[in-house]
């Protein structure tokens, strides 16, 4: 089973090739299929016309892996979830990748074209002047081949998550990483702060929740 | 939309062109400031350079940056074979701007700049880049765009 979006209306495709709309009780049957994974529709009369609809390529809601770096840019969690998304490459290319890319986050906060500016201290009070809101770093990179997404930590440690070009709610995923990172690795008495993550059962959890988005 | 500056780096990753555009001010609010200068053309390289680089890395050779986003703005990638790389930083909303990259490199780089016989081949300190045609097409292209 697919889901994939027409407009805002979300739609599934079963097994006996049926599309079916989520907010109505439309349903429609698949004609035909063509080599560009383009499908065609018959539609029923209150429909106005015959819709083309582009169907995402199966492998298109796919987490490639996750990279944890800590606030001094040291790469401290690794994990792959599908092979042949990304290259593969090795673990010291993915230390110096962490270093740059830590190094990278810090400049493009800095790029801000806009300089930030305080909002005015509230009249009548004798309160000191407010600070600006500090401007954020990178959050998402676009490629032609993949898409990431980086979630950057109160404390500096920074999440980041490769997934499909066409993955769509990846900040709710990556905040729900970043609720089994503080359950459990932070709570894990015998980890120690800004060191390589090596829980069992974070490995579980994690990937049990990958595999339910990747199985969607 | 909103575009707030435009940089073009040539293949010895000089900063052969720089253009910005105030942002237009809401009322109410402070004039924001925009920072320009050669200092943040040199950060611009270095970050497009490296996330370049780390793209090809794990996307392979064929992979291309296109763009990316923080809380503030957006920055579009455009590279040429010839290693030309146009930059263009706009507003979070906006849509991908990677075919007006491609546009600005064939109407109005090759057009005004490749087939000027003035131009020199090299654009050392921007020599060639900065006649009237090009900056004249480029400004009324991205105020078209605005």
């Amino acid at each position: 089973m697919k889901v994939a979006s027409k407009g805002h209306s979300l739609f599934r495709i079963d097994n006996t090739r049926r599309v079916w709309f989520s907010n109505s009780q439309d349903k429609i049957d698949i004609l035909e299929t063509n080599s560009k994974a383009e499908t065609r529709f018959m539609v029923s009369p209150s429909w106005p016309d015959t819709l083309n609809l582009t169907l995402v390529s199966p492998d298109s809601r796919t987490v490639f892996s996750l990279i944890i770096i800590n606030k001094a840019g040291g790469l401290i969690y690794n994990k792959t979830f599908h092979e042949g998304g990304l290259n593969k490459i090795s673990t010291n290319d993915y230390l110096v990748l962490a270093g740059t890319f830590h190094g990278v986050h810090a400049i493009t906060a800095r790029l801000n074209p806009v300089k930030p500016v305080a909002p005015p201290p509230t009249p009548g009070t004798n309160e000191p002047p407010n600070r600006p809101e500090p401007s954020s770093g990178l959050e998402v990179l676009e490629t032609e081949n993949f898409r990431m997404q980086c979630f950057n930590t109160l404390t500096g440690t920074k999440f980041l998550l490769f997934t499909e070009t066409t993955q769509t709610n990846v900040d709710v995923t990556i905040k729900r990483i970043y609720d089994l990172y503080a359950d459990y690795v932070m709570k894990n008495p015998f980890y120690s702060l800004e060191m390589p993550i090596r829980c069992d059962i974070f490995d579980r959890k994690l990937l049990s929740y990958i595999r339910e988005i990747n199985n969607r | 939309m909103v575009v707030y500056s435009f940089y073009i780096f040539d293949r010895h990753t000089e900063c052969v062109y720089v253009k910005s555009w105030m942002p237009p001010q809401v009322p109410g609010t402070p004039a924001p400031v925009l920072s320009t200068g050669s200092d943040n053309a040199k950060l611009i390289f270095g970050t497009v350079f490296s996330l370049r680089n780390m793209v090809r890395k794990l996307g392979g050779d064929d992979d291309a940056f296109i763009s990316y986003r923080t809380g503030q703005y957006k920055l579009h990638f455009y590279e040429t074979p010839a290693n030309l790389r146009f930059v263009m930083i706009t507003d979070t909303g906006s849509a991908s701007m990677r075919n007006v990259l491609h546009q600005i490199y064939i109407n109005l780089w090759v057009e005004y700049v490749v087939k000027n016989p003035l131009a020199p081949v090299e654009h050392k300190g921007g020599a060639g880049v900065n006649n009237e045609l090009f900056e004249l097409g480029l400004d009324q292209f991205i105020r078209g765009l605005m």
